[in-house]
Order: structure tokens, then C-alpha cells, then sequence
């Protein structure tokens, strides 16, 4: 069996006295869309900043492609879309692009800046300052620079928030269009719906831990909703 | 190795000369010390040629701690220090890329300020001011080497300008008060044997400051 692109095994992370994520164990094969469902504070974020080698776990191991996350050559493979923009204002879609092409290293820089702004539909603004984008641009933006260096990981953290349905659409299309490229895919979120439209696989988190590993195909979101508070009302021991 | 330290240097160069909040902050806030310190007090040109030195580098330093805090704000601004943390580069490039953009935001101020010091306490100028250049790089190397991994801890915290000041000035003293020893000396035209030296100490601390951050730069990024 071939390596899988992510590996999570017995996962703890605390912050001090805060504990943010207990025993968590899953992987990801290379090409699966898994969606990770949970509320707010359940340790969704901490998780993929674990899983990006932002933060290192209290306990446990994480392996990326069969190495540590912390390499080089996994930090290239790798992309993270959140809510946060990782741009800068004061710069223009196109300067931001560019910066970003140095870091990564891209040979054909401005052919990959010309084709992603394309794809985002923000060739029109891309000599504007990113601060005068409103946060759907923005986002699209943010989507753009993320798939720059054609990562073989996305990380993406609650892509959907603050986003209108027009944006939400473009990025629903742009995400499929990346599972069809065979790029595997970890999306995090408390939207059930886009998780079953987008998905092959979820898990449930739900106070720190993974309750619940399912084929998204074999499920329904109310099926998936009963599971998510069940864990809730059950004080975390299911 | 260095193609991401220029990437930044020339992103931090592009936003500073389109925004200029660093540098007109750091000029006026200077020449408000000019100011007041040659208006306010009224001390014969040899009292105020014995603290000029001094008041340059108050000027400096205290300039430069905005230039500093301002450098990773807009790194903190939009997660943009995650974004460094997931870069498939080492923490030391990244140093690199913000060392050279607050040295040279902070060498194009003292360029711009200096002139202005020269008018307000109606010093001569000499060919052997050309010495000064050495002395405020190696003074401004120095505060800014430290001031940047100091000013990437700080940024973590709510406190940022009280923290940076507090982990920097008892760090950064020593060269500060050689680097004044020293600017001392050549406006007073005596430069001494001991001046060479002096400037070759600063030299070595900067070298110390700028390896240290250099190597520890990666715990920096971290969670």
C-alpha cells in the first residue's frame, strides 16, 4: 500500500492547562477530499495548524508524504486557505503574486500569476491594491495564492466565512476542479451541506477528539448531524 | 539561499516607499527632539556639542524601535507570519529578508536625518566625518540585528511595544553607548587610538546578535 499524504497518529496538543486536541488518529490517501466537521472550539484550527507544522503536537506524530511536516519539501507541497487572507493590503493581486512566486520558487512565474488570476476571475483588478477588494475578491485572492505552486496538500480552515453566495460558488467549483486534478484535499467546517457536496470522507470532532471516521457517500448530513450532537450532549466519551 | 530574504526586502522596500509610515514617523518624531533639545535648553556650543552625540542616537534608537514594531505588524496584519511559518524555507532566510529591510528603512532615515543634525547644532563639516559611516552602521547593525527577533517575539504578545522594550534596551545598551563614545569622538574631531578598537567591539556584537537570531529564528516562527 502506497504511503498515505497524511498521517495523524495519537495526536494530543495542549496550550498549558487549555487542552486543544486528545489522541486524535486518521490519514488521508493521496486524492481523497476529507471534511472535518466540528463546532467552534472543538480543535478543528489546531489540528491543521498541527498538520502544517505551524505547531508541534504535546504528544503523538504527524507525517506528511512519509516525512516530518516541518520539511522543506513538504512546506512546498503544501497550501493552507483560511479565513485569514495572508496578504498584504498595501500591495497589488499581481505584487502579491509575484512575492509569493520568489518564496516558492516558480519558474514561470507570471504565466502561473496570469492563469490562477484567471481562474479566481480577478484579471480585471490585478494591478489594484488588495485593500480596496471587497472580502469576496479578497478570499478569491487568497484562493489564487494558494494554489500558486500547485500544492499536492490543501489545508483549508472554515474557507466559507464571511464569503457571499457568488464567491462560495466560485470557490465550491475552483475545489472541485482541484479533486478532479487529484489533489488531496483537508477542509475544515461547520457547514454540512458543502462538506457532503464536496467530500469522499468526514470526520466528526467534537471536544477535542475524533468521534466519528465516515464515507461521506454512505451518509447523510442528518445522519452526520445526529452523530455531531450526540458527542456533544455525551461529555465527549463517545 | 538568498532569493526569500530579497523577496521580502523587496516586498518590505515596496510597501514602505508607497505607504512612507515608518519613515516619516521616525523623521518627525527625530526632529521633534532636535527641536526641543536645541530651543528648550539654552547651554553653550560646548555643552551642546558634548551631548549632540547622545541626542543623535536617542534620536535613532528611539526612532528605530518604530521602524521595528512597525516591520512585523504588517507581517502580523492578515496572518501573514503563519503564512511565513508555512513557507518552505528556513526561519534564518526569513530573518535575513526582515534584518535588511528595517536596516536599510533605518540607514535611509539616519541619511535623511543626519543633515538636519548637522544644521541644528551648527557642526563642521570635515573630511574626517566620513568616519561616522562605519560608526552608524555597525551601531545601527547592531540594534537592528537584535531589534528583529526581539520585535518577531514581541509581536506574539498584546504588549508589543512594552515587551520589545523591555527585552531590547538592556541588550542593546552596550553598543549604543559605545556607538554615542564613538560618534563623540569624531564630531569632536579627537578621534583616539581607542577608536578603533571601540568600533571592532561593536563589530563583534553585531556579528554575536545577527548569529544568534539567525540560528534561533526558526523557534520564533513556531506555535
Amino acid at each position: 500500500m502506497s504511503v498515505p499524504a497524511l498521517d495523524v497518529s495519537g495526536v494530543s496538543k495542549d496550550f498549558g492547562r487549555i487542552i486543544a486536541l486528545r489522541g486524535v488518529t486518521f490519514s488521508v490517501q493521496a486524492g481523497e477530499f476529507v471534511s472535518i466537521l466540528g463546532r467552534n472550539g472543538a480543535g478543528k484550527t489546531t489540528l491543521l495548524n498541527v498538520v502544517s507544522g505551524i505547531s508541534r503536537p504535546s504528544e503523538g506524530s504527524v507525517r506528511l508524504f512519509g516525512t516530518d511536516p516541518g520539511d522543506r519539501e513538504n512546506k512546498a507541497k503544501l497550501a493552507v486557505i483560511s479565513h485569514e487572507m495572508f496578504l498584504y493590503g498595501n500591495l497589488t493581486a499581481v505584487e502579491n503574486l509575484q512575492y509569493y512566486s520568489r518564496v516558492y520558487n516558480i519558474s514561470d512565474a507570471a504565466a502561473r500569476i496570469d492563469a490562477v488570476l484567471q481562474n479566481v476571475e480577478l484579471t480585471h483588478r490585478r494591478f489594484d491594491l488588495v485593500a480596496t477588494y471587497s472580502r469576496g475578491m479578497t478570499q478569491r485572492l487568497t484562493i489564487a495564492r494558494a494554489l500558486l505552486h500547485q500544492p499536492s496538500l490543501l489545508l483549508l480552515d472554515e474557507p466559507f466565512t464571511g464569503l457571499d453566495q457568488h464567491a462560495i460558488g466560485m470557490l465550491i467549483t475552483l475545489l472541485l476542479k482541484q479533486k478532479e486534478m487529484g489533489r488531496t484535499i483537508l477542509l475544515t467546517t461547520h457547514d454540512l451541506h458543502t462538506a457532503a457536496e464536496l467530500s469522499d470522507r468526514y470526520l466528526v470532532i467534537s471536544k477535542h477528539k475524533i468521534v466519528r471516521d465516515g464515507i461521506m457517500s454512505d451518509t447523510t448530513p442528518d445522519q452526520i448531524r445526529e452523530t455531531f450532537f450526540s458527542s456533544e450532549a455525551g461529555d465527549g466519551n463517545s | 539561499m538568498m532569493r526569500t530574504a530579497l523577496a521580502i526586502l523587496k516586498k518590505d522596500m515596496r510597501m514602505e516607499f508607497r505607504s512612507k509610515d515608518s519613515i516619516l514617523a521616525m523623521w518627525i518624531f527625530s526632529l521633534l527632539i532636535f527641536v526641543i533639545f536645541n530651543f528648550t535648553f539654552e547651554v553653550s556650543r560646548l555643552v551642546m556639542l558634548e551631548i549632540a552625540p547622545g541626542l543623535l542616537w536617542v534620536a535613532f534608537v528611539f526612532s528605530g524601535m518604530f521602524g521595528l514594531n512597525q516591520s512585523f505588524a504588517i507581517e502580523k496584519e492578515n496572518g501573514n507570519l503563519r503564512a511565513m511559518a508555512l513557507m518552505p524555507v528556513d526561519g534564518g532566510e526569513i530573518y535575513i529578508g526582515k534584518f535588511l529591510s528595517v536596516t536599510l528603512i533605518m540607514l535611509m532615515f539616519e541619511a535623511l536625518i543626519f543633515p538636519i543634525f548637522i544644521i541644528f547644532y551648527d557642526l563642521q563639516l570635515s573630511m574626517g566625518m566620513f568616519r561616522l559611516i562605519p560608526v552608524l552602521l555597525a551601531g545601527t547593525i547592531g540594534f537592528t540585528s537584535l531589534g528583529t527577533i526581539l520585535s518577531a517575539v514581541a509581536v506574539h504578545t498584546r504588549n508589543q511595544q512594552v515587551l520589545l522594550s523591555l527585552l531590547l534596551w538592556p541588550l542593546v545598551t552596550p553598543i549604543i553607548i559605545w556607538s554615542v563614545t564613538l560618534t563623540g569622538m569624531v564630531i569632536d574631531g579627537e578621534v583616539t587610538q581607542s577608536f578603533y578598537p571601540l568600533l571592532l567591539r561593536v563589530g563583534a556584537f553585531d556579528v554575536i546578535f545577527f548569529t544568534l537570531s539567525y540560528m534561533l529564528f526558526d523557534f520564533i516562527l513556531e506555535d
